[in-house]
C-alpha cells in the first residue's frame, strides 16, 4: 500500500513535470480524442449547435414577428396553418418566433454570467485554498457572507440605481452564483496543495502565483467543468427571478425562463405553452451536462 | 483541529457584525418602505407606526438600537406581522426547513453518490448516458415544473399524498417536497461524483492496484471512495445552505411554512426586522455548514491539516 | 342601466336603514336543506394574517378571519346586507348623531358582557396614535375629532364615541354619515376586550389569551400554516351558527391553492389563478363560484407628466381601450368592462358612462386620433407605462400596449418592477401610466372618489376638479339621501370627464368553493362571508 502510493506519487510528479516542461504531445490533441470517444457529448454538441443556430437565424426566416398579437388566435395550438407551428401564447403571438428570440437572451446570459461567476470562483477558491491561515479565513467568510444576502434586495437595489441594463443581469447573476464554485475549488485545493508536484514545484522556487496557475488550477478542471454545468441551469433560470424584478428583459422582449414561468399557469389547459420552451430549454441542458462531462474526460490530467 | 473549529466559530461574530450592516444599508436604500401599501396611509399614521417601529429615529440610532437587542437575543418585532416577534417566526420555520432540507440532503447523497458511482463504472457506455439522464432530470428541468408535475401524479391521480400543506411533521405531507429537493441535489452530487470517480481510477495508484489484480469493488471501496469523495463533499456545502434556507420553489408549490418564504415575504414586505433576523440566520447556518465541510476535508484527506 | 339602478337603490335603502328592528337574520338554512353531520369547513384565505388585533388588521385576509373573532354594532350578511351584530336597534337621531341600543346577551369569550364601554374603548385604541391603525384616519374622518385624535392633535376622550348607559352607544359624526349603519360592521370599530388587552399586553392575541365576541373563537395558529377557529360557546346567536370548526389556511401560490382543493386538503379556492377560469367552469361547474365585486381595475394617468397632462391625450389613451375584448377575450374570467371610477353594485353614486363607450370601434379610433393631432402628438411617440409583476396585469398590460400601437401608433414602453417599488413610484408621481386598482373599504361611492379627488392620499393621478370637490362636499352635507346621490353622481361624471384615470375592468372573484359549502351567495358586493352565515350541506 505505502509503496504503491509512493509509486503512484513518483509518477504523478513524473507525469506532471512532463506536462509542464517537455509539452511533447500535444495535449490538445489528446483531449479532442478523448472527448470524440464520448459520443453522447458529441451528438449534444452537434444539436446545442442547431439551437443556437436557430435561435440567431430563425427569427429573421420566420414569418411571424415576436412581439405582435393576435386576438383571433389566441392559445392556439400548435398547427401548419398560419405557420404557427409552436402555436400560439396567451396573447396570440407566434410561441416558435418567441422561442427562439428567448434563446438568444437565455443562452448570451447563460454563458456570460457562467463564464463570469465559473472565474471569479476558480480565482477566489483556489488563491483561498492555496494562500490559506489568514487569507483564506477572510475569502471564506466573505463567501459565507454572500449567502446570507437577500438576493431580491441587491436585485432591486441594482435596477434603482443602476437601471435596466442588460449587463447588469449579467452582473447580478454573477454576484449570486460565484459562491459555490469558490468553495468547491477551496476544498479541491486544499487537497492538491498537500500533494507531492506541489511541494516540489514549491522545493525549486516556482512563485506562488505561477503555482496556483500553472500546477493548481488545471488539476481542478475536472471538477471546474463539472460545477460550471451544474451552474448553468441557476444562471439561466436567476435570469426570469430577475425579470420578475424588473431587471433584464421586459415584454414584449422574452427569455425561456420568463417562457416557461408564463407557460407553468397555464400548464393544464394549453400545455404547449409550456411544453415547447421548457422542452429547449431541457435539450439545452442535458446538452451542457453531456458535453461537460465529454470535456472533463478530455482535460482529465491523469487520463493519458 | 478543535482550535481551528473554535476560531472559526469566534470568526462568526465579525461576519456577522460586516453582513448586517450591509444589509441594514441595503435594507433602507430599497425603495418603498414598510408602510408603502396599496391603501396609501396618511400622514399621520405613517408618523404613528414610525414612531412605534423607532423609524423616526436617526438611521444610525436605529442600528445601534437594533445590535443592542440582537445582543439579548431579540430579532425585534416583525414589522409585517405585527402579533409575532422575529424570534416566533424563525423559530417556527427553522425546524420545518432543517427537516425537509436535511432528509433531501441525507437521500441524495445516497441516491447520487450511487449513481454517481454506476454511471463511472460505465463511463461512456449506455448505461452511464441513461443513468445521467435520470440524474440529471432535477437540474434541465426548473423546480417550478418538477413540482406540480409530482403533485399531479402522487396527489391528484394516484391520490396516495396530499398535495400540499403542513402538518406536524406528518411524513406524508413531507415526502414530496423532499422528493422535489432530492431531485435538485441529486443531479448536482452525482454529477460530481461521476466525474471525481472517474478521475481517482484514472489515477496511477488505483492504475498500480488494477494492474495488482486486485477486484473492482476493493478498488472502488477501499481505495477509491473515499479521495473521490472530497469534491461530492465541498458541494454539500452550498447544498446544505440552499436546501434549507432558500428552497423557495419548493416551499411555494407544496405551501410550506419554511425559511425560504419567510425571506422572500420579509424582503417584498421590506419587514426590516425579519429580513435582518433571517440573515443573521442563514449566516450562522452557512458559517456552521461550512465549518463542518472543512472538517469533513480533514477526515477525509489526513493530509489537510488548518 | 336599470339593473344597475335597483342596485343601488336597495343598498342606500339598506345603508340608511332606520328604525331596523333586532330580529336575528343570520344563518338561517333554507327548509328542505339537510345538513351534514359534520360541520367544518377549510377554507384559504389567501395569506397569512398580519395580525388577529382587529385594530390593526389591514389585508383581506386577515379581516376575514377577524369579522368571525370579533363582531361590531352592525355586520353584513352573505349577501351584503346590514344586520344587527352586538346592537339590537339604531336610530339617527339628528343629522350628526347615531345611537345604537346593544343587546343585553353578547358576551365575550371569557363571559363577560359587551358593553358600551368597550366600544369607547375599542374605538379609541384604533384610534390611537401609539396603536398605529393603519386604518385609522380612514374611518376616523367619519367620527367628530377622529381624525384629529389619530393624529394626536387631539385627546382621545374629544372623539364623538360616548356610551350613555351600559347599553346605549352614541356616535357623532362632523357631518350626516347616511352609510354609519355599514361601516360600524367593520371591527376597526367594534369593541376591544380592554380586560384581556391589559393583562396581556402585546401577546393578546395569541390561542388561549385572545377574546373575542364573534362567532367563532381562536383555537391554534401556526404562522404560515393553518389558523383554527372553533363554534364559540358564548356567542349570543350561537343557535344560529351551524359551522363547529373552521380551518383557514394562508396558501398565496395559486396552482397550490387549486390542487389542494382538487384533492380534498381545501374547500376554498382563495382565487382562481388567471387563465384558468374557463376550464375550471367546463370540469367543476358546481364548485365554481363567480360573482362581481366593488373593486376597480385601472390605469392612473399622471396629470403632472408633461405628455398626460394634456387632456387630449389623455382622452384618446382611454378611448380606444377596447374594454370588450378585454374583458372576454384576454381576462376571460367574467370581469365587467368599466367607464367610472364607481363601480356597479356601489351605493351613494350613480356608475357614470363616457358618450364614446357606445359608439363603434372604427369611430372612436378616428376621434382618438383626431385628439392626439391636436395635441401634437404624431404616432411613433413614445409612452410609457408602469406596472408591478403578475402574470395578469401583464396579459392587461400588453393588451393595452397593442391598443395604443396598432389604432394611434403609439410606441409603449413597458417597465415592469416589484409591487413596492411601483407603489413608491405612484406616491411620488414618478410615472406617466401605472397600473392600479381599489377595492372599496365600504360600500358607498365616497370610496371609490377618493381615488380622483383633490389631495386625497390615494390620488396618485395629481388631479384636482375644484367644481365637483364643491359638489361632493354639498354632497356630504345634505341629509337627502337622493339630493347627496344626485350630487355624487354629477361630481363623478365631471371628473371622468378630466380623464384623470383609465377605468378597465370591475373586479369579480372567480373562485372555487365546494358545492355542498351553503349560505355562499354571490351577491355579495364586499365578499365578506362571516363563517357564521355557511354551512355543511350533506353530501
Amino acid at each position: 500500500m505505502l509503496r504503491s502510493k509512493q509509486k503512484a506519487a513518483a509518477e504523478a510528479i513524473a507525469a506532471n513535470v512532463g506536462a509542464v516542461a517537455v509539452d511533447g504531445r500535444s495535449p490538445w490533441r489528446d483531449a479532442r480524442e478523448r472527448f470524440f470517444r464520448n459520443k453522447a457529448a458529441v451528438l449534444s454538441l452537434v444539436i446545442l449547435t442547431l439551437i443556437t443556430l436557430a435561435c440567431v437565424f430563425g427569427p429573421m426566416l420566420l414569418p411571424h414577428s415576436y412581439e405582435d398579437t393576435d386576438w383571433d388566435a389566441m392559445s392556439m395550438a400548435p398547427t401548419l396553418l398560419n405557420s404557427h407551428y409552436f402555436g400560439t401564447d396567451e396573447l396570440g403571438r407566434d410561441l416558435l418566433v418567441r422561442c427562439l428570440i428567448g434563446g438568444r437572451i437565455s443562452l448570451m446570459v447563460g454563458l456570460m454570467a457562467t463564464i463570469a461567476s465559473v472565474t471569479i470562483g476558480i480565482v477566489w477558491g483556489a488563491t483561498a485554498g492555496f494562500l490559506g491561515g489568514k487569507v483564506d479565513t477572510l475569502m471564506m467568510r466573505i463567501v459565507d457572507m454572500m449567502y446570507a444576502v437577500p438576493y431580491l434586495l441587491i436585485a432591486i437595489l441594482m435596477v434603482t440605481l443602476l437601471g435596466r441594463e442588460f449587463y447588469l443581469v449579467v452582473l447580478t447573476i454573477t454576484v449570486f452564483s460565484w459562491m459555490d464554485m469558490a468553495r468547491v475549488v477551496r476544498g479541491q485545493t486544499l487537497s492538491i496543495k498537500s500533494k507531492e508536484y506541489i511541494e516540489a514545484a514549491r522545493a525549486i522556487g516556482v512563485s506562488t502565483g505561477s503555482i496556483i496557475f500553472r500546477h493548481v488550477v488545471p488539476n481542478l478542471l475536472g471538477i471546474v467543468v463539472i460545477y460550471t454545468t451544474v451552474t448553468v441551469p441557476g444562471v439561466i433560470l436567476t435570469e426570469s427571478v430577475l425579470s420578475f424584478l424588473g431587471l433584464g428583459v421586459q415584454e414584449p422582449m422574452t427569455s425561456w425562463g420568463v417562457l416557461i414561468e408564463d407557460g407553468t399557469g397555464v400548464m393544464e389547459t394549453t400545455p404547449w405553452i409550456l411544453l415547447f420552451p421548457a422542452a429547449m430549454l431541457s435539450i439545452t441542458l442535458y446538452c451542457a451536462n453531456y458535453i461537460g462531462d465529454g470535456m472533463r474526460d478530455a482535460l482529465d490530467p491523469k487520463d493519458r | 483541529m478543535w482550535s481551528y473549529a473554535f476560531r472559526r466559530v469566534l470568526m462568526t461574530i465579525p461576519t456577522l457584525l460586516l453582513v448586517i450592516t450591509v444589509c441594514y444599508l441595503m435594507l433602507h436604500a430599497t425603495p418603498g418602505g414598510p408602510f408603502d401599501t396599496e391603501r396609501k396611509i396618511s400622514a399621520a399614521v405613517l408618523a404613528n407606526l414610525q414612531a412605534k417601529y423607532h423609524l423616526d429615529l436617526p438611521l444610525w440610532q436605529q442600528y445601534l438600537y437594533y445590535l443592542k437587542s440582537l445582543l439579548q437575543g431579540d430579532l425585534g418585532a416583525s414589522f409585517r406581522y405585527a402579533d409575532w416577534s422575529v424570534n416566533d417566526l424563525v423559530a417556527n420555520a427553522l425546524p420545518v426547513s432543517l427537516a425537509i432540507g436535511g432528509g433531501s440532503l441525507l437521500l441524495s447523497v445516497f441516491i447520487g453518490v450511487g449513481l454517481g458511482i454506476i454511471a463511472a463504472l460505465r463511463q461512456n457506455s449506455i448505461i452511464d448516458y441513461l443513468v445521467m439522464l435520470v440524474g440529471n432530470l432535477g437540474s434541465a428541468f426548473p423546480s417550478f415544473i418538477i413540482g406540480p408535475v409530482l403533485i399531479m401524479v402522487f396527489a391528484i391521480w394516484l391520490k396516495v399524498s396530499p398535495a400540499g400543506g403542513w402538518n406536524d411533521f406528518q411524513i406524508s405531507y413531507m415526502l414530496l417536497p423532499m422528493a422535489l429537493l432530492t431531485f435538485i441535489n441529486v443531479s448536482t452530487i452525482g454529477r460530481v461524483m461521476r466525474g471525481s470517480l472517474i478521475e481517482v481510477l484514472n489515477s496511477n495508484f488505483i492504475r498500480t492496484a488494477k494492474a495488482k489484480g486486485l477486484p473492482m469493488h476493493t478498488i472502488v471501496f477501499r481505495h477509491s471512495l473515499k479521495p473521490a469523495l472530497m469534491p461530492v463533499v465541498s458541494v454539500l456545502g452550498p447544498l446544505a445552505i440552499s436546501s434549507i434556507t432558500s428552497a423557495v420553489v419548493t416551499e411555494s408549490v407544496f405551501s410550506l411554512p419554511g425559511l425560504g418564504k419567510l425571506i422572500i415575504n420579509g424582503a417584498s414586505n421590506r419587514d426590516y426586522t425579519l429580513v435582518l433576523g433571517l440573515v443573521v440566520l442563514v449566516t450562522v447556518v452557512a458559517v456552521v455548514l461550512n465549518l463542518l465541510v472543512d472538517l469533513a476535508y480533514a477526515l477525509l484527506d489526513p493530509k489537510i491539516r488548518y | 342601466m336599470k339593473k344597475t339602478m335597483t342596485i343601488s337603490v336597495l343598498a342606500a335603502s339598506v345603508a340608511l336603514g332606520l328604525g331596523v328592528s333586532g330580529a336575528a337574520f343570520a344563518a338561517k338554512v333554507p327548509a328542505g336543506v339537510q345538513l351534514a353531520a359534520k360541520q367544518e369547513l377549510i377554507r384559504n384565505n389567501g395569506s397569512e394574517a398580519e395580525s388577529l388585533d382587529p385594530a390593526l388588521a389591514e389585508s383581506v385576509g386577515a379581516n376575514n378571519i377577524a369579522r368571525d373573532l370579533f363582531e361590531g354594532l352592525t355586520a353584513t350578511d352573505a349577501d351584503g346586507k346590514v344586520v344587527p351584530g352586538v346592537a339590537e336597534s339604531w336610530k339617527q337621531t339628528d343629522p350628526t348623531t347615531w345611537v345604537f341600543k346593544l343587546r343585553k346577551n353578547a358576551k365575550w369569550s371569557d363571559g363577560s358582557s359587551v358593553t358600551a364601554d368597550d366600544f369607547v374603548y375599542g374605538i379609541r385604541r384604533f384610534l390611537d396614535p401609539k396603536t398605529a391603525s393603519p386604518y385609522a384616519t380612514t374611518y376616523g374622518i367619519f367620527l367628530i375629532n377622529g381624525k384629529e385624535a389619530a393624529e394626536g392633535k387631539k385627546p382621545l376622550t374629544d372623539v364623538g364615541v360616548k356610551a350613555t348607559d351600559k347599553y346605549t352607544l352614541e356616535i357623532k359624526t362632523p357631518y350626516p354619515v347616511a352609510f354609519m349603519p355599514e361601516l360600524v360592521s367593520n371591527t376597526q370599530l367594534g369593541p376591544a376586550p380592554k380586560q384581556a388587552i391589559e393583562k396581556f399586553g402585546k401577546d393578546w392575541t395569541k390561542p388561549g389569551k385572545l377574546v373575542g365576541n364573534g362567532a367563532f373563537v381562536l383555537k391554534e395558529w401556526l404562522v404560515n400554516s393553518k389558523l383554527i377557529i372553533e363554534k364559540s360557546a358564548t356567542y349570543w346567536d350561537k343557535g344560529n351558527v351551524q359551522l363547529t370548526k373552521v380551518t383557514y389556511l394562508p396558501i398565496e401560490d395559486g396552482f397550490a391553492d387549486v390542487k389542494m382543493f382538487q384533492s380534498g386538503e381545501n374547500e376554498w379556492v382563495y382565487q382562481l389563478p388567471p387563465g384558468t377560469y374557463a376550464k375550471y367552469k367546463a370540469e367543476l361547474p358546481k364548485d365554481i363560484r363567480n360573482a362581481p365585486m366593488l373593486g376597480l381595475r385601472y390605469y392612473g394617468l399622471n396629470a403632472k407628466d408633461p405628455m398626460m397632462k394634456d387632456i387630449r391625450v389623455r382622452k384618446a389613451l382611454s378611448m380606444v381601450i377596447d374594454r370588450d375584448i378585454l374583458s372576454s377575450k384576454i381576462t376571460a374570467d367574467g370581469q365587467v368592462p368599466a367607464y367610472s371610477v364607481v363601480v356597479r353594485g356601489t351605493a351613494g353614486s350613480d356608475v357614470t358612462s363616457y358618450d364614446w363607450a357606445k359608439w363603434p370601434m372604427a369611430q372612436r379610433v378616428a376621434e382618438a386620433k383626431k385628439l392626439l393631432a391636436a395635441a401634437g402628438v404624431q404616432p411613433g411617440a413614445k409612452i410609457k407605462f408602469t406596472y408591478n409583476t403578475s402574470e395578469y396585469h401583464k396579459k392587461m398590460a400588453i393588451f393595452a400596449a397593442s391598443e395604443w400601437k396598432s389604432k394611434l401608433g403609439l410606441n409603449t414602453d413597458m417597465e415592469n418592477m416589484e409591487f413596492k417599488v411601483l407603489l413608491k413610484k405612484r406616491h411620488d408621481g414618478d410615472y406617466q401610466i401605472a397600473r392600479n386598482g381599489w377595492v372599496a373599504d365600504y360600500n358607498d361611492a365616497t370610496t371609490f372618489l377618493a381615488l380622483v379627488q383633490c389631495g386625497n392620499d390615494q390620488n396618485d393621478n395629481g388631479n384636482c376638479n375644484p367644481k365637483a370637490e364643491e359638489l361632493i362636499k354639498q354632497g356630504s352635507q345634505s341629509q337627502d339621501a337622493a339630493k347627496r346621490k344626485q350630487l355624487l353622481t354629477q361630481a363623478t361624471k365631471m371628473i371622468m370627464d378630466d380623464y384623470p384615470m383609465i377605468p378597465l375592468l370591475q373586479y369579480t372573484v372567480p373562485r372555487l368553493v365546494k358545492s355542498y359549502v351553503g349560505g355562499y351567495s354571490t351577491k355579495n358586493p364586499m365578499d365578506r362571508y362571516r363563517n357564521k352565515d355557511l354551512y355543511i350541506i350533506k353530501h
